[in-house]
């Protein structure tokens, strides 16, 4: 039988991690991977991730994929694409399915990095044609090109409705709405900005109802839900859709775990089992078996892929390629990486805790959790925006999320986050901002934009991130709109920025009346393409 | 986690409900009534469930529905969800082929 | 019926422990059924292929399985007021050489000699019954009576209808031992603790029996036995007869539902490594397909999407200890089926209530007594 030192079921982020860590400390290693293209999600999030630099902030999930791949595949592993694992059997064995056939390997070491499935969630037509979780639309646009419908509904305001609804609009699909059962978007608030800029409505406290349609998704039928979960009569609104999306969180993918006879425990009743294992090694009851990534518990990648560093490296450890010592070393430094991420209002361990207030004492925004958007009036609450002559940084970073590429990217010093990570980034006043904008196209949140109060003439600039296609024109007049999406004012394009470092964000330049600076946070062409009606 | 259950306990009569036609397996096409129903015919748990309406033994062998048809059956017990075990799992992680099953061939 | 004392107590939820209950129910007698594992039917009970054949059994059992197919299996389903999916459709035992011919020609004989109609077929009418066969099939014994069910829905079957008799099923419930009282078996010890009495205990538990047996100081020769199974995804009806082979290389039939169910084996069955629960082998499952494939070939594109393993209790001489013993009155025995028990569930079941009821049973079954085992010599 073929024997590995290490065998790695899944080629996902916390997996090519693991692989990368273990053969660079001389591990003979093996991938396995059921898709044609490794990276597991990772190819699929055309997003900038969050975190600091060792993290990859700021950087599209694709390019962190293929430079993942590159460095495992440099290090000697070997990666098996269209090779789904068929099972697991005693002793650390797999049996693996490439070209038509089947083989038995055996490895000292197995790190089950296999992720996790979406949930469904059933209702009146859940079966129809046009119903499709929220990561099968993302790998349609992302992975086959393909638009999943012309007008979704979105049903989950976690991070990844969020996020896909995002893809959704740039792939020219209309979003009739974000739907969520919960009483407060459960995602990044700066993620709901960018949909709620664009016009997209957000029902907090609402479900589906039912989807209609005889062959396929032609509408969908929501309402209100009460303190139990019933719909409160009398609340039900149509919406026409072709397509309805379903976020409703994540199943880890534990079967293989299973198989191999690990312990398993269930933190939240009804949530799934996951298996007892080392938080941070993903080291299982069983002897020589790993999980790392979300098939252990569900983060984000950024964390799977330090949580696939920390079992490469247990595992070597463990197969006597590194010392006790050597490995005590790196996980020190690890989990410093690893603990980063999990602080703030979104870690694991504050999840289903509501909060109303930042670490530093600021008011939580209630329109931000209902609505999507900071009310008018509110984003000024917040350190990251102030009222300065001249052009300026407005960062409208309101919650405690592990994030800071916008301190780096000032070259300045405009942009104070400090050491704690989840701190709101603050803008100082005093240092002067010449404008560059690496500020606004380094923000993985879309949060940053410059402000110019007075460019002459009662007029203001606002320039804003944009990441929809074709790109406005110098020149173009449209409408400024506010943070939920609503017209205020004409406004002409005045400038267009792109370069190699904002890594495909464009900068949009454009004019507003004075008095508008402080609503207009996003701008459109005259054509109605997406939105309320 | 194996708790002592009496099958004869009093489950109440059974409720017909307005989603009792609610397609849960889409596999198989079994409701949410006959779920309920199975519960009510002494069918206490995930595996006696599937052995009985077949609901999860379908191509995704119970990935997409597993979840739901838990909850279905702990809250027609009034049991906590956390009693009622998940499915068992077995190989193959994806449906294979014959031939391809077949067919082992040595990695060299 | 107290919450812990009845007139029987069965100690094991199987296909046989449940039919046993549904027989006693039907006397008028109050029955409490003692499962170890969460689960109704857990063990073999939801874990075999599902036969229902006469053909092929050893000469002693034979006149249960008969019995069975002729008085309880075509009306089992009306019977418990549920589909149990019983096909009457035959069973072909298929050869590809004169060796296989030989052995199956042989095994037509025995069956002959005690009264069941089997009869040996050539290429052409095994491929008229079954036109799937593979070219290479070269003759076939059958067995026109022969069948199979779906052994998981006859096991609930038998559980829903003995519940809704009145029979008291607690499952979760590890039975540590078996205890006398005034001569008689009469107290059945739970591991938390709980003491439930009854008039005749039961003991159906498969090979665990053993480990109950011996706090009455009995031990049943027998070993466990890993078996495998696959099961396809649904297919077209192709068809519906039990299917084996003269080398057991495989056995399996279509379901109801178009599912193909298959058992075979690696041939190291007998040497694995017991962990405590079924595990399946990795080998097992391809050598299957192989075996299948080469009598089926149509069924090549057909996907697999479930495997499955449990343990044989199989006895020392491979029939079951079914009846009383005079060391202990109020103990009835059934356990080390050794395979085959799913077949005459409900036979067995009927017997083991009749034993427990202290009636004199419809079949003879001296030859299945617990008091058989002497040295070969």
């Amino acid at each position: 039988m073929k024997r590995y030192d290490l065998i790695v079921v899944g080629a996902g982020p916390a997996g090519l991690s693991a692989a990368a860590e273990a053969a660079a400390h001389g591990l003979g290693v093996a991938v396995f991977d059921e898709n044609s293209r490794p990276g597991g999600q990772l190819f699929k999030q055309i997003h900038k991730f969050f975190g600091s630099k060792e993290h990859k902030a700021k950087i599209r999930g694709y390019d962190i994929g293929a430079g993942l791949l590159r460095e495992a595949e440099g290090l000697g592993v070997k990666v098996y694409l269209n090779s789904p694992v068929t099972g697991m059997y005693l002793d650390r064995e797999i049996v693996a399915e490439t070209d038509g056939a089947v083989s038995h390997y055996r490895a000292d070491a197995i790190v089950v990095a296999t992720g996790a499935s979406e949930n469904m969630v059933a209702f009146d037509g859940w079966t129809l044609p046009g119903v499709m979780g929220a990561g099968a639309a993302q790998t349609m646009m992302n992975i086959n090109r393909v638009r999943p419908g012309s007008r979704v509904l979105m049903l989950g305001s976690g991070n990844v409705g969020l996020v896909v609804g995002y893809q959704l609009l740039q792939a020219g699909c209309e979003l009739a709405a974000v739907v969520d059962a919960a009483p407060r978007v459960g995602g990044y608030g700066v993620h709901a900005a960018k949909l709620a800029r664009c016009g997209v409505p957000f029902f907090l406290s609402h479900t589906i109802v039912k989807a209609e349609g005889e062959t396929r998704v032609t509408g969908v039928v929501i309402g209100r839900v009460d303190e139990t979960w019933n719909i409160v009569p009398g609340t039900q609104k149509h919406f026409d859709a072709d397509t309805i999306c379903v976020a409703a969180g994540l199943s880890p993918s534990t079967r293989l775990l299973l198989m191999a006879g690990c312990e398993m425990y269930e933190p939240v009743p009804g949530g799934g089992r996951l298996p007892v294992c080392d938080e941070f090694t993903g080291k299982t009851s069983v002897q020589g078996i790993y999980a790392a990534g979300d098939v252990s518990g569900i983060e984000e990648a950024s964390s799977a892929m330090i949580e696939g560093r920390a079992a490469g490296a247990a595992a070597a450890a463990e197969l006597g390629y590194i010392s006790g010592g050597e490995l005590k070393a790196r996980l020190d430094k690890l989990e410093t990486a690893l603990a980063s991420l999990r602080e703030g209002m979104f870690a694991p361990k504050n999840r289903g805790k509501v909060f109303v207030k930042t670490d530093e004492g600021y008011d939580i925004s209630d329109s931000l959790l209902r609505n999507g958007y900071l009310a008018d009036g509110e984003a000024t609450k917040y350190p990251g925006v102030k009222s300065v002559a001249g052009i300026h940084p407005v960062i409208e970073c309101t919650q405690n999320i592990p994030c800071n590429p916008c301190q780096d990217a000032c070259p300045k010093g405009c942009i104070k986050v400090g050491t704690n990570i989840v701190s709101l980034p603050a803008v100082d006043e005093k240092a002067g901002c010449i404008g560059c904008g690496m500020c606004v196209a380094s923000c993985s949140g879309q949060a940053v934009f410059l402000v110019n109060e007075d460019v002459g003439g009662g007029f203001a600039t606002v320039t804003a991130p944009y990441e929809f296609l074709p790109v406005p024109q110098k020149g173009e007049r449209g409408v400024a709109l506010d943070r939920s999406g609503a017209p205020v004012c004409e406004a002409e394009i005045v400038d267009v920025r792109t370069s190699p470092s904002f890594d495909r964000t464009f900068l949009l330049t454009f004019r507003v009346p004075g008095e508008q600076c402080s609503r207009a946070r996003f701008w459109r062409r005259e054509v109605r393409r997406f939105g309320r009606d | 986690m194996v708790v002592i259950n009496d099958r004869s306990r009093d489950l109440g009569p059974f409720m017909p409900a307005d989603d009792d036609g609610l397609i849960i397996c889409r596999c198989e096409e079994i409701t949410k009534g006959e779920i309920r129903r199975a519960v009510h015919d002494g069918m206490f748990n995930l595996h006696e469930v599937r052995r009985f309406l077949r609901c999860g033994m379908g191509l995704c062998q119970g990935q997409t529905c597993g979840r739901l048809v838990r909850s279905i059956v702990a809250r027609e017990l009034g049991t906590p969800i956390a009693q009622i075990d998940e499915a068992t799992a077995r190989a193959p992680m994806r449906p294979i082929e014959m031939s391809v099953f077949a067919k082992e061939v040595e990695d060299v | 019926m107290s919450a812990t004392t009845a007139d029987v107590i069965i100690i094991g939820a199987g296909a046989i422990g449940s039919a046993a209950a549904y027989n006693l129910t039907k006397k008028g007698l109050s029955v409490i059924v003692l499962e170890r594992s969460g689960y109704i039917g857990n063990g073999g009970s939801s874990r075999n292929g599902g036969g229902v054949r006469q053909s092929g059994r050893d000469p002693r059992e034979l006149p249960l399985a008969m019995y069975g197919v002729k008085n309880l299996w075509p009306s089992l389903s009306e019977e418990l007021g549920m589909d149990v999916e019983y096909y009457q459709r035959g069973n072909l035992r298929l050869g590809k050489t004169e060796e296989h011919l030989r052995i199956l020609r042989g095994l037509t004989q025995n069956a002959n000699e005690c009264g069941l109609d089997v009869r040996m077929i050539d290429a052409a009418e095994a491929r008229e019954i079954c036109p799937y066969l593979s070219g290479e099939v070269i003759g076939a014994s059958w067995c026109p009576t022969d069948g199979h069910a779906n052994p998981m829905l006859v096991t609930l079957a038998f559980y829903r209808a003995a519940r809704r008799n009145g029979a008291r099923f607690i499952t979760g419930c590890e039975v540590t031992a078996i205890q006398k009282s005034r001569g008689r078996a009469r107290r059945v010890v739970s591991s938390t603790g709980e003491i439930f009495e009854a008039d005749s205990v039961v003991l159906v538990a498969g090979y665990d029996s053993n480990a109950v047996l011996a706090s009455l100081g009995f031990f049943v020769p027998m070993s466990p036995l890993l078996m495998e199974v696959l099961v396809t995804e649904e297919m077209p009806p192709m068809f519906y007869q039990m299917l084996g082979t003269a080398m057991a290389d495989f056995y399996g039939h279509q379901s109801s539902h178009g599912s193909f169910v298959f058992g075979g084996s690696s041939g190291y069955e007998a040497y694995n490594r017991n962990n405590g629960t079924p595990v399946s082998s990795s080998i097992t499952a391809p050598s299957m397909c192989r075996a299948v494939l080469g009598y089926f070939p149509a069924l090549s594109e057909a996907k697999i999407v479930r495997t499955w393993a449990g343990w044989i209790d199989e006895c020392a001489d491979h029939v079951p200890v079914i009846g009383l013993t005079d060391e202990v009155p109020g103990f009835v025995f059934g356990c080390a089926f050794s395979g085959h028990g799913f077949g005459i569930s409900p036979v067995a079941g009927m017997l083991l209530a009749e034993l427990a009821a202290g009636e004199t049973t419809t079949l003879d079954v001296s030859a299945f007594a617990y008091d058989r085992f002497k040295a070969k010599i």
